[in-house]
């Protein structure tokens, strides 16, 4: 899956409450703007702004009703992220990069003072 | 993929792969892979730490490590060595464990259910001019069909992991 993507779905989840409309939109299938604004002390625009983020980031869709638009959760984007797959490749690049960084570590102090690794 | 009438359903075998050249020579390598004290020193993420680490290296033979995130979060992971080639190849099984090396199931350190219990790490060391070429490959051992409520579990998941990832 491309880095983008992930990066996007991240992005999206960094925020508690978003991901508690995710967490109430897993548990209740569809809702209004409306009934995923009340258990937040938050009005309908600054809900509808969270809600954008997550249709951008494809975490969910909206109906086409134009006074409710019911939202529904994605799953694919959150299976990728809880890929195995995806989180083993983000862990090994980044032991790669320190792997990198001590093998050069090494060699130099073997060329400073002739010591063997 | 619609076996079992679940639209979900994902294939049952998934491999990563992984290639990149290290500026330094194959025995250095292969040391840095197979030597407590060279791994403890690269291995996880930026930041973390590796306080454990013993490596019984020969068939049949145990890897047992841990692994600690700054806030101080444990992670323990234990392997068995398939087989070894020095300074060429190893492969050994993953498997998520406790402090006394005994197998954990990944939800234990909050995974998804469907987190393969057991996978499989192959890694090859080619000379290549001076540098070494490391290929990793990492499998899944197929832990059966999907289980339903997996939804809940992915959204733990993500929650850790993006803590996870904001750490890194």
């Amino acid at each position: 899956m491309p880095t983008d993507t992930l990066d996007s779905t991240f992005a999206a989840l960094a925020d508690p409450t978003r991901r508690a409309i995710l967490a109430r939109l897993a548990s209740g299938g569809e809702a209004s703007v409306k009934e995923l604004a009340e258990p937040f002390e938050m009005t309908l625009p600054a809900v509808s702004k969270h809600l954008k983020v997550l249709e951008r980031a494809g975490l969910i869709s909206r109906g086409r009703e134009a006074q409710s638009r019911p939202c529904r959760l994605e799953a694919s984007p959150l299976r990728e992220v809880s890929d195995w797959v995806e989180q083993y490749r983000r862990f090994w690049e980044q032991s790669f990069d320190r792997l990198d960084d001590y093998l050069h570590e090494l060699r130099r102090g073997e060329n400073e003072d002739g010591e063997q690794w | 993929m619609a076996n079992n009438g679940d639209s979900n359903t994902e294939p049952p075998e998934q491999e990563l792969v992984i290639t990149r050249v290290f500026d330094a020579p194959r025995e250095l390598v292969f040391k840095a892979w197979t030597e407590p004290e060279h791994f403890v020193r690269w291995w996880g993420p930026k930041g973390y730490t590796t306080p454990f680490c013993t490596i019984d290296l020969r068939p049949g033979g145990i890897m047992h490590h841990c692994m600690r995130s700054p806030e101080g979060r444990e992670v323990w992971t234990k392997g068995v060595f398939r087989a070894i080639v020095v300074p060429e190849r190893i492969v050994l099984t993953d498997s998520f464990a406790d402090a006394e090396g005994n197998v954990v199931s990944p939800t234990h350190y909050g995974m998804s259910p469907d987190w393969p219990l057991e996978t499989l790490l192959t890694v090859t060391f080619d000379e290549q001019a001076g540098k070494t070429k490391v290929t990793l490959r990492h499998a899944g051992i197929p832990s059966g069909t999907e289980r339903d409520g997996t939804q809940q579990g992915w959204l733990e998941t993500v929650d850790r992991l993006a803590e996870y990832l904001a750490e890194a």
